[in-house]
C-alpha cells in the first residue's frame, strides 16, 4: 500500500538524519579541538556553542512535533518544559560552585545570600548529585505535564482552549519564577557556573562534549519518537489527532494516549533544557516567557509539522537565520522573523520538508488538514497517514 | 521639616495682624523679592515668610508664580520678576506691581528654585494672606491650606477670619481648619474636646492623620474621646475601603473588556487566533498621540476635544489596518485556526517593529484632557476621572457591540456567516466580505479601546503585547462566541484580580488568578457562557 | 515633533554601515569596539538611545583622530532582549569580531549571563547603569551608580530636608529592587526608623492598575508623621504609577516620591505637570548647569537630529566609560585587556555634571548624588548635590558583605576579600 511504502521513506529519512546527526556529533568536536585554529575546517568554539544551541532548540522543536504534529495538541507552553528541565541543571550547577561563590557560603548560592536566607529551601535538596539531578530534568518536566495533562484531557479540553491554557500556565510560571521568594534566583536566574561533574563548564573539552551530548540526545530522541509515531500506537496517535471522536468511539482511551505523549514530549523538552544551560551558562524567568514558546511553534511549522525531521531544521535554520540577523541587520530581524510567520503559514502550510515529501498531494493535504482541524472529523484515516 | 519655618512666618504674620490690622504700603515687598535671586532654599523660605508678613495682598499673584516655578531673576542686574512665556521669549511682570516689564530671551534670566519645603510654605504664606481675601474661592483654597498643615499659630488668623466670614461653606471649612488648628495650641481641654468632635465628624483619611499626629502630645483626659474618633473614622473607612475596593475591581475590570473586546469579535466570533489583537490595540493609542501632536501643533485650543477626534480616526486606521491583514492574510487561512496564531503573531512581529522604527522605542507622551484627569470623592472613596470614564467607555462600547450584532443587518449577516458559512452564502450574502468587515471591525473596536488605555498606560511600541494575554484569557473565560460571557469575565476577573491583591499582593495575586483561570477551564472546558450547539462540540 | 523617522534611516544606515565591514578580515586600522544593547522586545525602549550614545561618542572619537592613531569602529548587536542571546552575542562580539571592549547591557539579567563570558575570553565590558550592587569582577566597569551612590543619599536627602518618618518602599519584584530595599530597610533602621514605620511593596513588571497600590500608600500616609515612598519601580510601570498617583491627588508636598529609575526619558512619555516636586535621585540630569553638559546635549541633538531629545544617566554613565576606556588605552598604548585593565585604575574623565569621575580599584567609579524634582516641562531641578561618592561594591549594610572589599590593583586582584578572615574569596572556609 501507499502508507507502507511512505512509511518505509520516512524510516530511512530519519535514519539517514539521525546518521548527519551523530556524525556531526563526532566531526565537530573533532574540528574544534584536533585542527588547528587557522584550518580552513576548524570550528571555533564560539561556533560550536552555537550550533550546540541550536540542536537543543531542534530537540524542543521535535518535542512539540510530537504533540502537535501527531497528536494534534498544539502547546503554547513547551518552553515552560524546557525551562525546568534547565532549572534542574542549573540547581546542579549553582550546588557544584560550592565555596567559590563571592561570598564563599559554602552551603547557599550567592543570590541566596544576599537576600539574606539562612538555609537551603528543601527543593533545593539533593541537586548536589548529579544522577539525581538528572532524574529530575526528567521527571519535574514530566510530572508537571502529567498532572496538567491529567486534569485537561480529562475534561477534554482541546483545540483553542488548550492552547490558551498552556499558554496560562507558562505565563503563570513565568511571573512566578520572576519573584525572588521562590527561591531559583528571581529574574537574574541562575548563572556563573563553575564545573560540570568535575570538568571546568568554560573548557574547549567540556564544550565539546557538551556539543556531542546534546547530538546524542537528539538523535536517539528521534529514534524513540519515530519508533512511537510508527508503532501501531503512533496510528492510534494520527487517529486522535484527525478524528478524535472517532478514536473514542472505538474503545479507545484517548485521554490516556495523550497524556502519555504529552510526558514523553515534556521529557524531551526537559532534556533539551538540560543540555542548553551549560552551553549557554544562565538559566532564568525570560525561558518561560509565552512568546518564547510560540517562537518553538513557528520553527516546527517552518520545518514542517507531523515529520520529525522537519521541525529539528526548522529550529537550526530560524536560529542560524536569527544569529545572523540580530548580528548584520539589527533593526530588520524582527521584519524577517514576522515576514517568515507569514509566508509559511501562507505558501508552505506544511513546512519545507512537508512540502518536499507531500510533492504534488500538497494541495489535497492542505484540504485534509483544514477539515481535520475544523474537527469535523471526516476524513479517513489511511489518507491522513499519506502526509 | 520645616514645620519651624512654618511657624516663623505665621508668628510674623500673625505679629503683623495684630500690631497693624489696617495695613498700609510702608513694608515695601520689592526689595525682599530681590534678595530671593542669591538666596538658598532655607534663606528663601524665611524671604517668603517677610514678604507675606508685609501682608500686601499685591504680593499673591507672585507667591503663586514661585510655587508654579515661574520666578526668575535677570542676570544683569539680579532684579526678581515673574515670567510668562510669550512666544520664544519671557515676558517679565514685576513681582508687586504686577506690571510687565517687557520681554527678555530667556538665556537672560535664571530661574529661582523651590523644593517642596518651599513650595509648602508659599502656600501657608499664601493661606494666611489669603484668609481674608474677598475672592470666596481663594479664602476656600486658604481654609484648606491651613487645614493641610494645622499648626497653633494658624488658630488667631483662622478665627479672626471666621468672625468675618459670612459664606456658609468657607465658614464650615474654617471651623475645621480652627479646630485641627486647636488641637495644637494649649486651648482648653474642653474646646479641644470639641475640636476633636468636629474633626471627628470630617472623617476621611486627612483627618485620621491630624488626629494620629496628636495622639502622642496631647492631655490624657481627652485620650478616650481621642480614640474614639480614631476608631469610628476608622470603622466607616473599612466599609469605605470595601466598596473603593469593588470599584477598583470594576475599573481594572472594564480595562480588561475593553482590551478584550475585539478580541471577542475576531476571536470569539470568527475563530481567528488573532496575536495580533494587543497591537491594534496599540495603533489605537498611537493614533491618538499623532492627533493630541497635530492639535497641539495646530490648535491648542481643542485640546480637550483630542479623544473625541481620536476615537474615529483610532476606529478607521485600524480598520483599514484590519481590512488590509484580513484581506491579505487571514482569508487565506479560514478553517486553519492554528495556522492564523502563527501568522498573526508574524504580523504582530511587524506592526510592532514599524512602530518601533517610525516612533523610535521609547514612550510616546498622551495627554490626560482635563476632563480626564483628577479625581473627585464620592463619600470616603476616591474616584479618578479617567476610571470613571474608562468604566463608562467601556460599557458603552459594549452596548453599542451587542446592539449592532443583535439589531443591525450587518449583525444579522456576521452571525450567520459564522454559524452557516454555505447557508449564508447561498441566501446571497458575500461572505467574503462580511468575513472582510467582521475582521475589521474587531481590529477598530481595538484601536478604539487603545484611545482609552493610552489614557492610563504607556504608549509604547510594546504596549499591546501587555494586554494581549489577559486578553485571551478574558474571552476564554468568559467563553469563546459570547460577548456576554467576555462582560461577565471582564468584570469578575477584574474584581477578584483586586480582592486577592491587597492580602497575597499585586504579582501572587496575578499569578493565583491564572491558576485560577486554569483550573476553571478544567470544569468547563468552553468558559463561563459556553456556546450550545453541534458545530462547536464536534 | 517627535517623529523620529529619520533616526531610523540613521539607523538603518548605521546597521548597514556596520555590517558592510563584518565578515572582512579586521582590519589593522580601525579598534573594533562591542555595542551589546537590545534593540528590540521589552527593553528597547531604554537601551536604543545607549546605543545612539555610543555611536555618536565613537563618531566624536573618530573626529578627534580616534583612538592610537587609529579609527574606531562600532560593531552593533541587537541580543533581542533575550538573556542567552546576551551572552551568545557576547561571545560573538569578542571571539568573532575581536573587539578591544564592549559597551553594553541595561537590566542586571543580562549582565549576569554575559558576565562569565568576558571573565572566560578575557575581555572588558562597561556597564552603564545603576544596579544593585554585590558584584565586582576583573573583567566589568560598572559606571552606573551602585546603591550607596543613589539611594542612600535619597533617603537622607528626604529625612533631612522634608523631615520624613514613614517609608513606602515600592519596587518592581526583581533583584534591583529587593537589594535596595533591604539595604535601605537596614539603614533606616540603623537610623532609628521603627519597623512599623516601613512599608515594602512589590508588583510584577509592567504593572498597570495601580489604584490600590497609591491608595494603601495614601492609608499609609495618614497616620500622622509625614510619609514619603522610595520608588524602585522599573521603567514600563512608571507612568500608569505616576499617572495613578497624580489622578488619586497625592501631592508631592504631602507624600513626596523619590524615584531611582524614573529619569529623562521614561519622563518624556508623561505630562508632568501634575508631579511637579516628585524627586528623583540620579548621578547626572540633563538640567546640569556645566558647559561640558552644554556641550554634549549639542552633540545629541546634532546627532540625532532632533532637538527634543532628551539625555539621561545611564548615557552619562557609558560617556565616562567610554572617556575612561580610551584614556586608558592611550595609556597602555594598547588595547590588550590585561595592560588596559592594569592602565585604568586611578583614570579620571570629566563627567558631565561639570567634576570628575574616577576609576576607582573596586571597578566602580566616583560621582556625586544630584536629587531632582520633576518640572513641568519634564526636566528636574536640582536640589541638592553631594560631593563625589565612591561607589560601593559590596553594601555595608548587608550581613553577608559587609566585610567584602574589592581590589583590583596588584597584588590584591581581589573582587572579594574579606576583611575579617584576610581571604579572597568571600567568607573563606
Amino acid at each position: 500500500m501507499m502508507s507502507a511504502f511512505i512509511f518505509r521513506a520516512l524510516k530511512s529519512h530519519i535514519l539517514a538524519t539521525v546518521v548527519v546527526i551523530l556524525a556531526a556529533a563526532v566531526l565537530v568536536p573533532a574540528s574544534n579541538l584536533l585542527l588547528p585554529a587557522d584550518h580552513a575546517l576548524h570550528i571555533p568554539t564560539y561556533v560550536m556553542s552555537l550550533m550546540g544551541k541550536y540542536l537543543c532548540y531542534a530537540l524542543l522543536a521535535l518535542a512539540l512535533d510530537l504533540v502537535w504534529g501527531y497528536c494534534g495538541i498544539l502547546s503554547l507552553g513547551h518552553g515552560a518544559f524546557f525551562a525546568f528541565g534547565g532549572y534542574a541543571m542549573g540547581m546542579y550547577l549553582m550546588r557544584q560552585i560550592g565555596s567559590r561563590g563571592v561570598y564563599g557560603n559554602p552551603d547557599l548560592p550567592d543570590f541566596m545570600v544576599f537576600l539574606n536566607w539562612k538555609e537551603l529551601p528543601w527543593f533545593w535538596y539533593g541537586f548536589d548529585f548529579f544522577p539525581f539531578a538528572m532524574l529530575m530534568v526528567l521527571f519535574v518536566p514530566g510530572l508537571l505535564a502529567f498532572v496538567f495533562g491529567w486534569f485537561a484531557f480529562r475534561s477534554r479540553v482541546n483545540g483553542v482552549y488548550l492552547s490558551i491554557i498552556t499558554q496560562a500556565m507558562t505565563y503563570a510560571l513565568m511571573l512566578s519564577f520572576f519573584r525572588n521568594d521562590m527561591g531559583f534566583g528571581g529574574n537574574n536566574g541562575l548563572t556563573d557556573y563553575k564545573e560540570i561533574v568535575g570538568f571546568s563548564v568554560q573548557a574547549g573539552g567540556t564544550r565539546a562534549v557538551l556539543f556531542a551530548m546534546s547530538a546524542l540526545m537528539l538523535a536517539l530522541c528521534l529514534l524513540i519518537a519515530s519508533a512511537i509515531v510508527n508503532s501501531k500506537f503512533g496510528k492510534v496517535l494520527v487517529g486522535v489527532r484527525d478524528a478524535e471522536s472517532r478514536v473514542r468511539f472505538l474503545g479507545f482511551r484517548v485521554e490516556n494516549i495523550k497524556l502519555f505523549t504529552f510526558v514523553v514530549s515534556a521529557m524531551f523538552a526537559g532534556i533539551a533544557g538540560a543540555l542548553f544551560v551549560p552551553q549557554v551558562g544562565i538559566i532564568n524567568p525570560g525561558e518561560f516567557a509565552p512568546a518564547n514558546s510560540i517562537e518553538v511553534v513557528v520553527w516546527t511549522a517552518v520545518g514542517g509539522r507531523g515529520t520529525l525531521i522537519g521541525p529539528i531544521i526548522g529550529a537550526v535554520l530560524v536560529n542560524a537565520g536569527k544569529s545572523y540577523f540580530t548580528g548584520a541587520f539589527p533593526e530588520l530581524w524582527l521584519f524577517a522573523l514576522g515576514g517568515l510567520f507569514i509566508a509559511v503559514t501562507l505558501f508552505l502550510p506544511k513546512g519545507i520538508v512537508g512540502t518536499i515529501q507531500g510533492g504534488f498531494s500538497t494541495r489535497k493535504a492542505i484540504k485534509v488538514a483544514s477539515d481535520a482541524e475544523k474537527g469535523r472529523g471526516d476524513v479517513t484515516p489511511i489518507a491522513q497517514a499519506a502526509e | 521639616m520645616t514645620t519651624r519655618h512654618f511657624f516663623r512666618i505665621l508668628i510674623t504674620l500673625l505679629a503683623f495682624a495684630f500690631a497693624a490690622p489696617t495695613f498700609a504700603q510702608g513694608n515695601d515687598p520689592k526689595p525682599l523679592f530681590d534678595q530671593l535671586a542669591d538666596a538658598n532654599f532655607n534663606d528663601a523660605e524665611k524671604l517668603v515668610g517677610q514678604i507675606a508678613a508685609t501682608g500686601d495682598t499685591r504680593v499673591v499673584p507672585a507667591l503663586n508664580a514661585f510655587a508654579e516655578g515661574d520666578l526668575y531673576f535677570r542676570k544683569s542686574d539680579k532684579a526678581v520678576f515673574a515670567a510668562k512665556a510669550a512666544a520664544s521669549q519671557l515676558e517679565l511682570i514685576d513681582p508687586v506691581t504686577g506690571e510687565s516689564a517687557g520681554q527678555v530671551a530667556k538665556g537672560a534670566v535664571t530661574k529661582i528654585k523651590v523644593n517642596n519645603n518651599l513650595r509648602r510654605a508659599i502656600r501657608a504664606a499664601l493661606g494666611g494672606l489669603t484668609l481674608m481675601s474677598p475672592d470666596r474661592g481663594a479664602r476656600l483654597a486658604a481654609a484648606d491650606a491651613i487645614l493641610r498643615s494645622p499648626s497653633a499659630e494658624a488658630l488667631e488668623l483662622v478665627e479672626a477670619a471666621l468672625a468675618k466670614e459670612s459664606d456658609r461653606a468657607v465658614k464650615a471649612r474654617m471651623q475645621e481648619a480652627r479646630a485641627v488648628s486647636l488641637l495644637s495650641s494649649d486651648r482648653s481641654v474642653e474646646e479641644k474636646r470639641a475640636a476633636i468632635e468636629t474633626i471627628g465628624k470630617l472623617g476621611g483619611r486627612d483627618a485620621l492623620g491630624i488626629l494620629n499626629s496628636v495622639s502622642s502630645s496631647i492631655d490624657a483626659s481627652l485620650k478616650p474621646d481621642l480614640e474614639a474618633a480614631i476608631a469610628s473614622i476608622q470603622n466607616e473607612q473599612q466599609l469605605w475601603d470595601m466598596a473603593q475596593n469593588v470599584w477598583y475591581g470594576l475599573s481594572l475590570g472594564s480595562v480588561l473588556l475593553l482590551a478584550a473586546i475585539g478580541l471577542a469579535i475576531t476571536f470569539g466570533v470568527m475563530g481567528i487566533i488573532n496575536m495580533a489583537h494587543g497591537e491594534m490595540v496599540m495603533l489605537g493609542a498611537y493614533s491618538t498621540f499623532v492627533v493630541q501632536q497635530v492639535i497641539r501643533e495646530n490648535a491648542p485650543g481643542l485640546f480637550d476635544w483630542s479623544l473625541a477626534i481620536a476615537l474615529p480616526v483610532a476606529f478607521l486606521v485600524t480598520g483599514a489596518v484590519g481590512l488590509v491583514i484580513e484581506r491579505g492574510v487571514i482569508r487565506f487561512l479560514y478553517g486553519r485556526p492554528l495556522e492564523t496564531l502563527l501568522a498573526t503573531w508574524g504580523i504582530s512581529l511587524i506592526l510592532q517593529q514599524g512602530i518601533r522604527t517610525i516612533f523610535g522605542p521609547t514612550n510616546q507622551e498622551v495627554g490626560n484632557p482635563s476632563w480626564m484627569s483628577g479625581s473627585f470623592p464620592l463619600g470616603g472613596m476616591t474616584i479618578t476621572w479617567n476610571r470613571m470614564w474608562i468604566v463608562v467607555f467601556s460599557l458603552s462600547i459594549f452596548v453599542g457591540l451587542l446592539l449592532l450584532m443583535k439589531r443591525s443587518a450587518f449583525g444579522l449577516q456576521m452571525r450567520a456567516v459564522t454559524q452557516n458559512r454555505r447557508m449564508a452564502s447561498s441566501m446571497g450574502i458575500r461572505t467574503p466580505w462580511v468575513d472582510a468587515f467582521t475582521f475589521a471591525l474587531g481590529s477598530g473596536i481595538a484601536g478604539i479601546a487603545g484611545v482609552a488605555l493610552s489614557q492610563i498606560d504607556n504608549v509604547s511600541p510594546n504596549l499591546g503585547q501587555s494586554y494581549i494575554i489577559d486578553s485571551f484569557m478574558v474571552v476564554v473565560f468568559g467563553g469563546v462566541g459570547n460577548l456576554w460571557g467576555t462582560l461577565v469575565g471582564a468584570l469578575s476577573l477584574g474584581i477578584l484580580n483586586k480582592f486577592l491583591e491587597p492580602s497575597v499582593g499585586a504579582v501572587l495575586g496575578k499569578i493565583l488568578v491564572l491558576v485560577l483561570i486554569i483550573l476553571f477551564i478544567q470544569k468547563r472546558p468552553r468558559g463561563l457562557f459556553a456556546l450550545k450547539g453541534r458545530a462547536i462540540e464536534a | 515633533m517627535t517623529f523620529k523617522a529619520r533616526l531610523g534611516g540613521a539607523l538603518l544606515a548605521a546597521a548597514l554601515s556596520t555590517t558592510a565591514f563584518q565578515g572582512a578580515f579586521a582590519a589593522d586600522d580601525t579598534i573594533k569596539i562591542g555595542v551589546l544593547h537590545s534593540l528590540s522586545g521589552t527593553m528597547a525602549i531604554s537601551e536604543t538611545t545607549l546605543k545612539d550614545a555610543m555611536l555618536m561618542l565613537v563618531e566624536e572619537q573618530n573626529k578627534k583622530g580616534g583612538v592610537l592613531g587609529k579609527k574606531l569602529e562600532a560593531v552593533v548587536v541587537d541580543p533581542a532582549s533575550d538573556w542567552p542571546l546576551f551572552a551568545e552575542k557576547a561571545r560573538q562580539l569578542i571571539s568573532q569580531d575581536k573587539v578591544a571592549a564592549v559597551f553594553g547591557c541595561w537590566t542586571s539579567s543580562s549582565r549576569k549571563s554575559v558576565l562569565p563570558v568576558f571573565e572566560e575570553l578575557n575581555s572588558i565590558l562597561f556597564y552603564p547603569v545603576q544596579y544593585e550592587g554585590e558584584e565586582s569582577s576583573r573583567n566589568i566597569f560598572y559606571t552606573g551608580a551602585a546603591p550607596n551612590q543613589q539611594a542612600i543619599p535619597a533617603v537622607d536627602y528626604l529625612a533631612a530636608t522634608e523631615g520624613v518618618e514613614r517609608w513606602v518602599l515600592a519596587g518592581t519584584d526583581y533583584v534591583y529592587p529587593q537589594t535596595t530595599n533591604k539595604i535601605l530597610k537596614a539603614y533606616l533602621m540603623s537610623k532609628g526608623v521603627k519597623e512599623e514605620d516601613i512599608m515594602i511593596n512589590y508588583t510584577p513588571f509592567g504593572h498597570s492598575d495601580w489604584q490600590t497600590i497609591v491608595s494603601d500608600i495614601k492609608k499609609f500616609g495618614s497616620a500622622g508623621k509625614k510619609t514619603a515612598v522610595v520608588s524602585t519601580i522599573n521603567g514600563d510601570a512608571n507612568v500608569p504609577f505616576y499617572k495613578e498617583l497624580g489622578n488619586q491627588g497625592v501631592k508631592a508636598e504631602d507624600i513626596p516620591v523619590v524615584a531611582f529609575s524614573v529619569g529623562e526619558e521614561e519622563l518624556a512619555g508623561l505630562d508632568t505637570a501634575p508631579l511637579v516636586g516628585h524627586l528623583a535621585a540620579w548621578n547626572y540630569f540633563q538640567s546640569v548647569d556645566a558647559p561640558v553638559n552644554a556641550e554634549f546635549i549639542k552633540s545629541w541633538h546634532a546627532y540625532t537630529k532632533n532637538d527634543k531629545r532628551v539625555t539621561n544617566d545611564p548615557m552619562e554613565a557609558a560617556y565616562i566609560g567610554f572617556n575612561a576606556w580610551v584614556k586608558a588605552v592611550e595609556a597602555a598604548g594598547t588595547v590588550e585587556t590585561d595592560k588596559v585593565l592594569d592602565s585604568i585604575i586611578g583614570v579620571s574623565v570629566p563627567n558631565l555634571s561639570g567634576g570628575t569621575s574616577t576609576v576607582m580599584p573596586n571597578h566602580h567609579i566616583t560621582k556625586p548624588v544630584l536629587i531632582g524634582e520633576i518640572q513641568a516641562d519634564g526636566q528636574f531641578d536640582i536640589v541638592q548635590e553631594t560631593p563625589a561618592v565612591v561607589g560601593d561594591e559590596w553594601s555595608d549594610y548587608l550581613p553577608d558583605s559587609k566585610d567584602l572589599i574589592s581590589d583590583w590593583r596588584k597584588p590584591m586582584e581581589c573582587g572579594n576579600f574579606n576583611v575579617a578572615t584576610g581571604k579572597c574569596g568571600g567568607k573563606g572556609s
